[in-house]
Protein backbone atom coordinates (compact mmCIF):
# COMPACT_ATOMS: atom_id res chain seq x y z
CA UNK A 1 0.00 0.00 0.00
CA UNK A 2 1.65 3.41 -0.95
CA UNK A 3 1.66 5.71 1.63
CA UNK A 4 -0.52 9.16 0.81
CA UNK A 5 0.76 12.33 1.59
CA UNK A 6 -0.51 13.53 5.02
CA UNK A 7 -1.96 17.54 5.21
CA UNK A 8 -3.13 19.51 8.05
CA UNK A 9 -5.41 22.76 7.52
CA UNK A 10 -5.72 25.09 10.80
CA UNK A 11 -7.81 27.63 9.69
CA UNK A 12 -10.76 28.70 11.67
CA UNK A 13 -13.47 29.09 8.76
CA UNK A 14 -15.18 26.26 7.63
CA UNK A 15 -16.64 27.72 4.78
CA UNK A 16 -13.06 28.55 3.41
CA UNK A 17 -11.27 25.27 4.27
CA UNK A 18 -14.03 23.64 2.34
CA UNK A 19 -12.70 25.39 -0.85
CA UNK A 20 -8.83 24.30 -0.23
CA UNK A 21 -9.41 21.00 1.15
CA UNK A 22 -11.53 20.23 -2.19
CA UNK A 23 -9.07 21.49 -4.33
CA UNK A 24 -6.40 19.13 -2.33
CA UNK A 25 -8.48 16.30 -2.12
CA UNK A 26 -8.88 16.08 -6.03
CA UNK A 27 -5.16 16.49 -5.99
CA UNK A 28 -5.01 13.19 -3.63
CA UNK A 29 -3.74 14.27 -0.70
CA UNK A 30 -4.98 13.18 2.30
CA UNK A 31 -6.27 16.18 4.34
CA UNK A 32 -7.42 16.39 7.79
CA UNK A 33 -8.86 20.01 9.52
CA UNK A 34 -8.65 21.19 12.76
CA UNK A 35 -10.72 24.72 13.35
CA UNK A 36 -8.89 26.20 16.11
CA UNK A 37 -5.11 26.06 16.92
CA UNK A 38 -5.82 24.09 19.64
CA UNK A 39 -6.78 21.22 18.33
CA UNK A 40 -4.24 21.74 15.06
CA UNK A 41 -1.72 21.48 17.90
CA UNK A 42 -3.37 18.51 19.13
CA UNK A 43 -3.46 16.73 15.79
CA UNK A 44 0.35 17.75 15.25
CA UNK A 45 0.86 16.00 17.80
CA UNK A 46 -1.34 12.65 17.40
CA UNK A 47 0.12 12.16 13.76
CA UNK A 48 3.03 12.66 11.39
CA UNK A 49 2.13 15.10 8.76
CA UNK A 50 3.83 15.96 5.66
CA UNK A 51 2.72 19.83 5.46
CA UNK A 52 0.54 21.71 7.21
CA UNK A 53 -1.72 24.75 6.00
CA UNK A 54 -2.00 27.70 8.44
CA UNK A 55 -4.50 30.28 8.68
CA UNK A 56 -3.11 33.49 10.65
CA UNK A 57 -6.36 35.82 11.76
CA UNK A 58 -7.92 33.20 14.34
CA UNK A 59 -9.83 33.32 17.50
CA UNK A 60 -9.04 37.39 19.13
CA UNK A 61 -5.93 37.99 17.07
CA UNK A 62 -3.37 36.84 15.52
CA UNK A 63 -3.33 33.28 17.15
CA UNK A 64 -1.64 31.68 13.72
CA UNK A 65 1.69 33.64 14.57
CA UNK A 66 2.15 31.87 17.96
CA UNK A 67 0.91 28.54 16.49
CA UNK A 68 4.00 28.94 14.08
CA UNK A 69 5.85 30.10 16.78
CA UNK A 70 5.08 27.52 18.61
CA UNK A 71 5.69 24.79 16.06
CA UNK A 72 9.36 26.08 15.43
CA UNK A 73 10.39 25.67 18.81
CA UNK A 74 9.11 21.92 19.22
CA UNK A 75 11.76 19.73 17.95
CA UNK A 76 9.52 17.22 16.57
CA UNK A 77 7.87 19.32 14.22
CA UNK A 78 10.27 21.92 13.60
CA UNK A 79 11.21 20.79 10.23
CA UNK A 80 7.37 20.75 8.98
CA UNK A 81 6.70 22.75 5.87
CA UNK A 82 4.24 25.39 6.76
CA UNK A 83 1.99 27.46 4.32
CA UNK A 84 1.16 30.22 5.79
CA UNK A 85 -2.49 31.53 3.64
CA UNK A 86 -3.55 34.99 4.92
CA UNK A 87 -6.41 37.62 3.89
CA UNK A 88 -3.97 40.32 5.75
CA UNK A 89 -0.24 39.66 4.21
CA UNK A 90 0.54 43.84 5.33
CA UNK A 91 -1.50 43.99 7.94
CA UNK A 92 0.64 40.69 9.66
CA UNK A 93 3.53 43.88 9.37
CA UNK A 94 1.77 46.09 11.16
CA UNK A 95 0.70 43.67 13.80
CA UNK A 96 4.28 42.86 14.80
CA UNK A 97 6.27 45.30 14.18
CA UNK A 98 9.86 44.85 13.94
CA UNK A 99 9.59 40.93 13.74
CA UNK A 100 10.87 39.25 10.73
CA UNK A 101 7.04 37.55 9.90
CA UNK A 102 8.50 36.30 6.23
CA UNK A 103 10.47 34.68 4.89
CA UNK A 104 12.15 32.83 8.45
CA UNK A 105 8.85 32.71 10.35
CA UNK A 106 9.13 29.25 10.55
CA UNK A 107 12.51 28.08 8.39
CA UNK A 108 10.57 26.29 5.90
CA UNK A 109 7.70 28.05 5.63
CA UNK A 110 5.56 29.73 2.49
CA UNK A 111 3.24 32.73 2.37
CA UNK A 112 0.04 32.94 0.22
CA UNK A 113 -2.77 35.72 0.45
CA UNK A 114 -6.63 34.31 0.28
CA UNK A 115 -7.93 33.53 -1.84
CA UNK A 116 -5.48 31.15 -3.53
CA UNK A 117 -6.22 30.30 -7.06
CA UNK A 118 -5.84 26.07 -7.21
CA UNK A 119 -3.31 25.89 -9.44
CA UNK A 120 -1.04 27.98 -7.54
CA UNK A 121 -2.03 26.64 -4.51
CA UNK A 122 -1.30 22.86 -6.04
CA UNK A 123 1.88 23.99 -7.31
CA UNK A 124 3.07 25.70 -4.32
CA UNK A 125 2.38 22.43 -2.29
CA UNK A 126 3.83 20.53 -4.20
CA UNK A 127 6.69 22.60 -4.50
CA UNK A 128 7.16 22.54 -0.64
CA UNK A 129 6.68 18.53 -0.17
CA UNK A 130 9.72 18.21 -3.09
CA UNK A 131 11.71 20.57 -0.82
CA UNK A 132 11.21 19.06 2.37
CA UNK A 133 12.16 15.24 0.79
CA UNK A 134 15.25 16.76 -0.45
CA UNK A 135 16.30 17.91 2.91
CA UNK A 136 15.11 14.80 4.52
CA UNK A 137 18.26 12.32 5.06
CA UNK A 138 17.69 8.95 2.89
CA UNK B 1 9.54 63.25 47.51
CA UNK B 2 6.81 64.49 45.29
CA UNK B 3 3.81 62.70 43.62
CA UNK B 4 4.69 60.31 40.20
CA UNK B 5 3.74 62.10 37.59
CA UNK B 6 4.42 65.52 39.16
CA UNK B 7 5.25 68.09 36.56
CA UNK B 8 8.81 67.86 36.32
CA UNK B 9 10.57 71.93 36.03
CA UNK B 10 13.97 72.57 35.30
CA UNK B 11 15.10 75.88 35.95
CA UNK B 12 18.39 77.42 35.02
CA UNK B 13 20.03 80.30 36.04
CA UNK B 14 23.66 81.64 37.05
CA UNK B 15 22.39 83.35 40.21
CA UNK B 16 21.74 81.21 42.73
CA UNK B 17 19.87 83.40 45.04
CA UNK B 18 17.33 83.44 42.13
CA UNK B 19 17.30 79.45 41.95
CA UNK B 20 16.59 79.61 45.62
CA UNK B 21 14.16 82.24 45.30
CA UNK B 22 12.28 80.30 42.57
CA UNK B 23 12.33 76.99 44.43
CA UNK B 24 11.13 78.70 47.91
CA UNK B 25 8.01 79.97 45.68
CA UNK B 26 7.13 76.68 44.30
CA UNK B 27 7.74 74.66 47.46
CA UNK B 28 3.97 72.95 48.55
CA UNK B 29 2.86 72.74 44.87
CA UNK B 30 3.02 69.42 43.23
CA UNK B 31 6.02 69.80 41.00
CA UNK B 32 9.25 68.05 41.00
CA UNK B 33 12.32 70.65 40.83
CA UNK B 34 15.94 70.85 39.42
CA UNK B 35 18.17 73.50 38.88
CA UNK B 36 21.22 74.11 37.46
CA UNK B 37 23.85 76.64 37.59
CA UNK B 38 24.59 77.23 33.36
CA UNK B 39 23.48 76.69 29.96
CA UNK B 40 25.34 73.22 29.58
CA UNK B 41 24.54 71.61 32.61
CA UNK B 42 21.02 72.69 32.19
CA UNK B 43 20.77 70.79 28.94
CA UNK B 44 22.59 67.49 30.23
CA UNK B 45 19.73 67.35 32.77
CA UNK B 46 17.36 66.92 29.76
CA UNK B 47 17.92 63.54 29.19
CA UNK B 48 18.79 62.51 32.86
CA UNK B 49 15.76 64.43 34.14
CA UNK B 50 13.14 64.40 31.57
CA UNK B 51 11.53 67.90 32.32
CA UNK B 52 8.18 68.92 31.20
CA UNK B 53 9.28 72.23 31.90
CA UNK B 54 12.13 74.58 31.39
CA UNK B 55 12.62 78.18 33.38
CA UNK B 56 15.58 79.61 32.04
CA UNK B 57 17.51 83.01 32.42
CA UNK B 58 18.44 84.65 29.42
CA UNK B 59 21.26 86.07 30.66
CA UNK B 60 23.91 84.30 31.57
CA UNK B 61 28.03 83.21 31.15
CA UNK B 62 28.55 80.46 28.43
CA UNK B 63 25.37 79.43 26.54
CA UNK B 64 22.64 82.31 26.46
CA UNK B 65 19.13 81.54 27.60
CA UNK B 66 18.68 81.45 23.77
CA UNK B 67 20.58 78.87 22.43
CA UNK B 68 19.53 77.03 25.46
CA UNK B 69 15.80 77.43 24.13
CA UNK B 70 16.93 76.25 20.68
CA UNK B 71 18.78 73.15 22.06
CA UNK B 72 16.24 72.47 23.79
CA UNK B 73 13.44 72.70 21.25
CA UNK B 74 15.64 70.20 19.10
CA UNK B 75 15.99 67.70 21.46
CA UNK B 76 12.12 67.74 22.45
CA UNK B 77 9.52 70.31 21.24
CA UNK B 78 6.95 69.38 23.64
CA UNK B 79 9.04 70.81 26.00
CA UNK B 80 7.50 73.86 27.29
CA UNK B 81 9.89 76.89 27.98
CA UNK B 82 9.78 79.57 29.99
CA UNK B 83 12.75 82.55 30.13
CA UNK B 84 13.23 84.84 32.50
CA UNK B 85 14.78 88.32 31.82
CA UNK B 86 16.87 91.30 33.65
CA UNK B 87 16.19 93.33 30.97
CA UNK B 88 12.52 93.18 30.15
CA UNK B 89 12.59 94.75 26.69
CA UNK B 90 9.73 93.38 24.41
CA UNK B 91 12.78 92.60 21.50
CA UNK B 92 14.40 89.81 23.76
CA UNK B 93 11.03 88.61 25.00
CA UNK B 94 9.76 88.71 21.18
CA UNK B 95 13.06 87.19 20.27
CA UNK B 96 12.50 84.22 22.77
CA UNK B 97 9.05 83.36 22.04
CA UNK B 98 10.54 83.03 18.10
CA UNK B 99 12.57 80.46 19.03
CA UNK B 100 9.89 78.73 20.93
CA UNK B 101 9.48 80.05 23.96
CA UNK B 102 6.44 79.75 25.90
CA UNK B 103 6.20 82.64 28.01
CA UNK B 104 8.25 85.31 29.83
CA UNK B 105 9.05 86.80 32.64
CA UNK B 106 10.59 90.38 33.48
CA UNK B 107 13.05 90.16 36.03
CA UNK B 108 12.27 91.14 39.13
CA UNK B 109 9.06 89.02 39.59
CA UNK B 110 6.86 88.35 42.53
CA UNK B 111 6.27 85.08 43.62
CA UNK B 112 2.44 85.48 42.48
CA UNK B 113 3.68 85.73 39.06
CA UNK B 114 6.07 82.80 38.97
CA UNK B 115 3.75 80.24 40.73
CA UNK B 116 0.91 81.75 37.88
CA UNK B 117 3.06 81.05 35.06
CA UNK B 118 4.74 77.93 35.72
CA UNK B 119 0.59 77.15 36.23
CA UNK B 120 -0.02 78.05 32.61
CA UNK B 121 3.12 76.32 31.48
CA UNK B 122 2.15 73.08 33.09
CA UNK B 123 -1.30 73.73 31.29
CA UNK B 124 0.29 74.10 28.59
CA UNK B 125 2.34 71.01 28.86
CA UNK B 126 -0.66 68.75 29.31
CA UNK B 127 -2.06 69.82 26.64
CA UNK B 128 0.20 69.38 23.92
CA UNK B 129 1.17 65.67 25.47
CA UNK B 130 -2.30 65.16 25.48
CA UNK B 131 -2.42 66.34 21.74
CA UNK B 132 0.23 63.95 21.15
CA UNK B 133 -1.05 60.74 22.58
CA UNK B 134 -5.08 61.41 20.58
CA UNK B 135 -2.82 61.85 17.24
CA UNK B 136 -1.18 58.67 18.21
CA UNK B 137 -4.73 57.01 19.14
CA UNK B 138 -6.15 58.44 16.10
CA UNK B 139 -3.00 56.52 13.41
CA UNK B 140 -3.75 53.41 15.53
CA UNK B 141 -7.59 53.53 15.00
CA UNK B 142 -7.01 54.09 11.30
CA UNK B 143 -4.62 51.15 10.94
CA UNK B 144 -7.46 48.86 13.32
CA UNK B 145 -10.11 50.11 10.69
CA UNK B 146 -7.84 48.56 8.00
CA UNK B 147 -7.02 45.19 10.08
CA UNK B 148 -10.93 45.28 10.48
CA UNK B 149 -11.79 45.34 6.92
CA UNK B 150 -9.35 43.30 6.10
CA UNK B 151 -10.37 40.43 8.05
CA UNK B 152 -14.34 41.14 8.39
CA UNK B 153 -15.13 42.47 4.97
CA UNK B 154 -12.44 40.06 3.03
CA UNK B 155 -12.68 36.59 4.27
CA UNK B 156 -16.40 35.73 3.49
CA UNK B 157 -15.16 36.68 0.11
CA UNK B 158 -12.29 35.16 0.01
CA UNK B 159 -14.49 32.01 1.44
CA UNK B 160 -16.96 32.81 -1.75
CA UNK B 161 -14.39 33.06 -4.47
CA UNK B 162 -12.09 30.05 -3.14
CA UNK B 163 -15.53 27.89 -3.30
CA UNK B 164 -16.16 29.20 -6.86
CA UNK B 165 -12.77 27.93 -8.11
CA UNK B 166 -14.06 24.72 -6.67
CA UNK B 167 -17.02 24.83 -8.66
CA UNK B 168 -15.39 26.32 -12.03
CA UNK B 169 -13.49 23.05 -12.22
CA UNK B 170 -15.64 20.39 -10.59
CA UNK B 171 -18.57 21.25 -12.66
CA UNK B 172 -16.44 22.25 -16.23
CA UNK B 173 -17.57 18.92 -17.43
CA UNK B 174 -20.99 18.53 -17.14
CA UNK B 175 -22.34 22.71 -16.74
CA UNK B 176 -23.71 23.29 -20.14
CA UNK B 177 -22.05 26.62 -21.92
CA UNK B 178 -24.50 29.08 -20.07
CA UNK B 179 -24.22 28.10 -16.58
CA UNK B 180 -20.23 28.21 -16.83
CA UNK B 181 -20.45 31.71 -18.22
CA UNK B 182 -22.69 32.16 -15.55
CA UNK B 183 -20.35 31.28 -12.93
CA UNK B 184 -17.47 32.99 -14.67
CA UNK B 185 -19.54 36.20 -14.02
CA UNK B 186 -19.97 35.72 -10.50
CA UNK B 187 -16.43 34.65 -10.01
CA UNK B 188 -15.12 37.88 -11.89
CA UNK B 189 -17.47 40.30 -9.74
CA UNK B 190 -16.44 38.48 -6.53
CA UNK B 191 -12.53 38.81 -7.73
CA UNK B 192 -13.74 43.02 -8.61
CA UNK B 193 -15.03 43.29 -4.90
CA UNK B 194 -11.83 41.27 -3.56
CA UNK B 195 -9.44 43.88 -5.30
CA UNK B 196 -11.81 46.58 -4.11
CA UNK B 197 -11.11 45.95 -0.33
CA UNK B 198 -7.41 45.69 -1.17
CA UNK B 199 -7.66 49.31 -2.96
CA UNK B 200 -9.28 51.10 -0.29
CA UNK B 201 -7.55 48.93 2.46
CA UNK B 202 -4.04 50.45 0.84
CA UNK B 203 -5.64 53.80 1.34
CA UNK B 204 -5.58 53.98 4.49
CA UNK B 205 -2.50 52.47 5.37
CA UNK B 206 0.26 53.89 2.80
CA UNK B 207 3.12 53.48 5.38
CA UNK B 208 5.12 56.58 4.62
CA UNK B 209 8.42 55.80 6.79
CA UNK B 210 8.59 52.50 4.40
CA UNK B 211 8.17 54.08 1.68
CA UNK B 212 10.93 56.39 2.79
CA UNK B 213 13.12 53.90 4.18
CA UNK B 214 13.42 52.54 1.39
CA UNK B 215 14.29 54.88 -1.26
CA UNK B 216 17.33 54.65 -3.68
CA UNK B 217 18.53 56.72 -6.85
CA UNK B 218 16.14 55.69 -9.37
CA UNK B 219 16.14 57.49 -13.44
CA UNK B 220 12.40 58.38 -13.54
CA UNK B 221 12.22 56.90 -16.73
CA UNK B 222 12.33 53.41 -15.19
CA UNK B 223 9.00 54.31 -12.71
CA UNK B 224 6.85 55.13 -15.94
CA UNK B 225 7.93 53.09 -18.37
CA UNK B 226 6.45 49.99 -16.26
CA UNK B 227 3.45 52.33 -15.11
CA UNK B 228 3.02 52.34 -19.26
CA UNK B 229 3.47 48.41 -20.28
CA UNK B 230 1.08 47.94 -17.26
CA UNK B 231 -1.54 49.95 -18.93
CA UNK B 232 -0.91 49.62 -22.68
CA UNK B 233 -3.33 46.65 -23.58
CA UNK B 234 -6.01 49.27 -21.90
CA UNK B 235 -5.02 51.72 -23.67
CA UNK B 236 -5.06 49.96 -26.95
CA UNK B 237 -8.48 48.41 -26.07
CA UNK B 238 -9.75 52.28 -26.23
CA UNK B 239 -7.29 52.73 -28.99
CA UNK B 240 -5.75 55.45 -26.96
CA UNK B 241 -2.44 56.92 -27.96
CA UNK B 242 -0.04 56.33 -24.88
CA UNK B 243 3.02 58.24 -25.39
CA UNK B 244 6.41 59.27 -23.67
CA UNK B 245 8.49 62.35 -23.43
CA UNK B 246 11.67 61.64 -21.03
CA UNK B 247 14.54 63.07 -21.99
CA UNK B 248 17.35 60.42 -22.27
CA UNK B 249 19.36 60.25 -19.75
CA UNK B 250 16.40 60.46 -17.95
CA UNK B 251 16.12 62.83 -14.98
CA UNK B 252 16.69 61.00 -11.36
CA UNK B 253 14.86 61.37 -7.38
CA UNK B 254 15.47 59.71 -4.86
CA UNK B 255 12.40 57.36 -4.77
CA UNK B 256 10.54 54.45 -3.67
CA UNK B 257 10.45 52.36 -7.52
CA UNK B 258 7.27 50.29 -6.70
CA UNK B 259 4.68 52.81 -4.83
CA UNK B 260 6.15 55.65 -7.29
CA UNK B 261 5.31 53.28 -10.19
CA UNK B 262 1.81 52.70 -8.20
CA UNK B 263 1.10 56.30 -8.19
CA UNK B 264 1.69 56.64 -12.01
CA UNK B 265 -0.39 53.53 -12.17
CA UNK B 266 -3.27 54.90 -10.44
CA UNK B 267 -2.67 58.92 -12.59
CA UNK B 268 -2.17 57.06 -16.14
CA UNK B 269 -5.13 54.89 -15.69
CA UNK B 270 -7.05 57.13 -14.76
CA UNK B 271 -6.34 59.29 -17.63
CA UNK B 272 -7.20 56.23 -19.70
CA UNK B 273 -9.85 55.55 -18.41
CA UNK B 274 -11.44 59.15 -18.89
CA UNK B 275 -10.45 59.89 -22.16
CA UNK B 276 -12.42 59.25 -24.95
CA UNK B 277 -11.91 56.59 -27.56
CA UNK B 278 -8.98 57.46 -30.02
CA UNK B 279 -8.01 60.29 -27.84
CA UNK B 280 -4.44 60.85 -26.39
CA UNK B 281 -2.38 60.49 -23.17
CA UNK B 282 1.01 61.61 -22.71
CA UNK B 283 3.66 60.67 -20.16
CA UNK B 284 6.37 63.09 -19.73
CA UNK B 285 9.32 64.17 -17.59
CA UNK B 286 11.86 67.16 -17.21
CA UNK B 287 13.85 68.67 -14.89
CA UNK B 288 12.60 72.23 -13.87
CA UNK B 289 14.48 74.12 -11.34
CA UNK B 290 16.31 71.79 -9.77
CA UNK B 291 13.28 69.79 -9.10
CA UNK B 292 11.61 66.75 -11.81
CA UNK B 293 8.11 67.15 -12.85
CA UNK B 294 6.43 64.58 -14.37
CA UNK B 295 2.79 65.17 -16.03
CA UNK B 296 0.26 63.03 -17.13
CA UNK B 297 -1.70 64.91 -19.95
CA UNK B 298 -4.72 63.72 -21.73
CA UNK B 299 -7.59 64.89 -24.19
CA UNK B 300 -10.39 64.19 -21.92
CA UNK B 301 -12.94 65.46 -21.07
CA UNK B 302 -11.38 68.00 -18.71
CA UNK B 303 -12.59 68.37 -15.03
CA UNK B 304 -15.64 71.05 -14.00
CA UNK B 305 -14.27 74.03 -11.22
CA UNK B 306 -16.63 72.46 -8.55
CA UNK B 307 -15.15 69.20 -8.92
CA UNK B 308 -11.33 69.95 -8.93
CA UNK B 309 -10.96 70.87 -5.46
CA UNK B 310 -11.68 67.29 -4.83
CA UNK B 311 -10.24 65.02 -7.03
CA UNK B 312 -7.45 64.33 -4.29
CA UNK B 313 -9.93 63.37 -1.79
CA UNK B 314 -10.18 59.76 -0.76
CA UNK B 315 -13.69 58.20 -1.78
CA UNK B 316 -14.65 60.97 -4.05
CA UNK B 317 -15.62 59.77 -7.15
CA UNK B 318 -16.48 62.15 -9.87
CA UNK B 319 -19.43 60.97 -11.95
CA UNK B 320 -18.68 58.21 -14.73
CA UNK B 321 -15.19 57.50 -17.06
CA UNK B 322 -16.28 57.64 -21.01
CA UNK B 323 -17.67 53.92 -20.64
CA UNK B 324 -19.50 54.14 -17.79
CA UNK B 325 -16.54 52.84 -15.01
CA UNK B 326 -16.58 54.41 -11.77
CA UNK B 327 -13.01 54.32 -9.65
CA UNK B 328 -12.92 53.50 -5.87
CA UNK B 329 -12.25 57.01 -5.32
CA UNK B 330 -9.00 56.26 -3.35
CA UNK B 331 -6.47 56.14 -6.61
CA UNK B 332 -5.62 59.87 -6.50
CA UNK B 333 -5.57 60.21 -3.02
CA UNK B 334 -3.05 57.24 -2.55
CA UNK B 335 -0.94 58.67 -5.49
CA UNK B 336 -0.71 62.11 -3.38
CA UNK B 337 0.21 60.39 -0.18
CA UNK B 338 3.01 58.74 -2.03
CA UNK B 339 4.14 62.00 -3.92
CA UNK B 340 4.35 63.55 0.13
CA UNK B 341 5.95 60.72 1.28
CA UNK B 342 8.98 61.71 -1.13
CA UNK B 343 8.84 64.72 -0.35
CA UNK B 344 7.13 66.10 -3.67
CA UNK B 345 3.38 66.66 -4.48
CA UNK B 346 0.79 66.24 -6.86
CA UNK B 347 -1.08 68.53 -8.65
CA UNK B 348 -3.90 69.13 -11.21
CA UNK B 349 -4.79 71.79 -13.82
CA UNK B 350 -7.46 71.03 -16.15
CA UNK B 351 -9.57 73.10 -18.50
CA UNK B 352 -13.01 71.30 -19.36
CA UNK B 353 -13.43 70.16 -22.71
CA UNK B 354 -9.62 70.31 -23.23
CA UNK B 355 -8.48 67.92 -21.05
CA UNK B 356 -6.51 67.23 -17.64
CA UNK B 357 -3.10 67.26 -16.82
CA UNK B 358 -1.78 65.61 -13.68
CA UNK B 359 2.09 66.62 -12.50
CA UNK B 360 4.08 65.05 -9.61
CA UNK B 361 6.87 67.21 -9.18
CA UNK B 362 9.87 65.39 -6.65
CA UNK B 363 12.79 67.40 -5.53
CA UNK B 364 15.78 66.82 -7.72
CA UNK B 365 18.39 64.57 -6.92
CA UNK B 366 20.81 67.00 -5.23
CA UNK B 367 18.39 68.27 -2.68
CA UNK B 368 17.41 65.04 -1.10
CA UNK B 369 19.68 62.24 -2.27
CA UNK B 370 21.94 60.42 -0.07
CA UNK B 371 25.17 62.34 -1.04
CA UNK B 372 24.40 65.32 -2.94
CA UNK B 373 27.18 68.02 -2.73
CA UNK B 374 24.68 70.55 -3.30
CA UNK B 375 22.20 72.11 -5.70
CA UNK B 376 22.98 70.72 -8.97
CA UNK B 377 21.79 73.67 -11.44
CA UNK B 378 24.78 73.43 -14.16
CA UNK B 379 25.64 70.58 -16.39
CA UNK B 380 27.48 67.95 -14.01
CA UNK B 381 30.59 66.77 -15.49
Amino acid sequence: MTERTQLLIIDDDPDYVSGIKAILDGAGYDTDVANNPKDGYAALRAKRYDLLLLDIMMGRGAEGVMMARKIRKDPALKDLPVLIITGIREQVAFLFPGQAVHPGFVPVDELLEKPVEPDLLLERVAAMLKAAASRRPA
Amino acid sequence: MSAPGATRILIIDDEEIVIDSCVAILSGEPYEITTATDGSKGLAQLREFRPDLVVVDLKMPGLSGLEVLERIREADATIVSVVMTGYATVASAVDAMKRGAYDFLPKPFTPDEFRLIVRRAAEKRALVLETLALRRERDLLREHFAAIVSHEVKSPLAAVQQNLWVLERELASVASADQRARLERVRIRVGDMLKLVDTWRRGVTVDLETIRANCAVVPVSVPIQKAVESLSVHAARKAIDLVTDVPDPAPEVWAHEVTLTEALVNIIGNAVKYTPDGGRVTVGAQLVEGAVRIAVADTGPGIGAEDLPHVFDAFYSSGSGSTGERGSGLGLAVSRRIAEAHGGSLTVESTPGKGSTFVITLPGLAENGPAGPGRDDGPAA
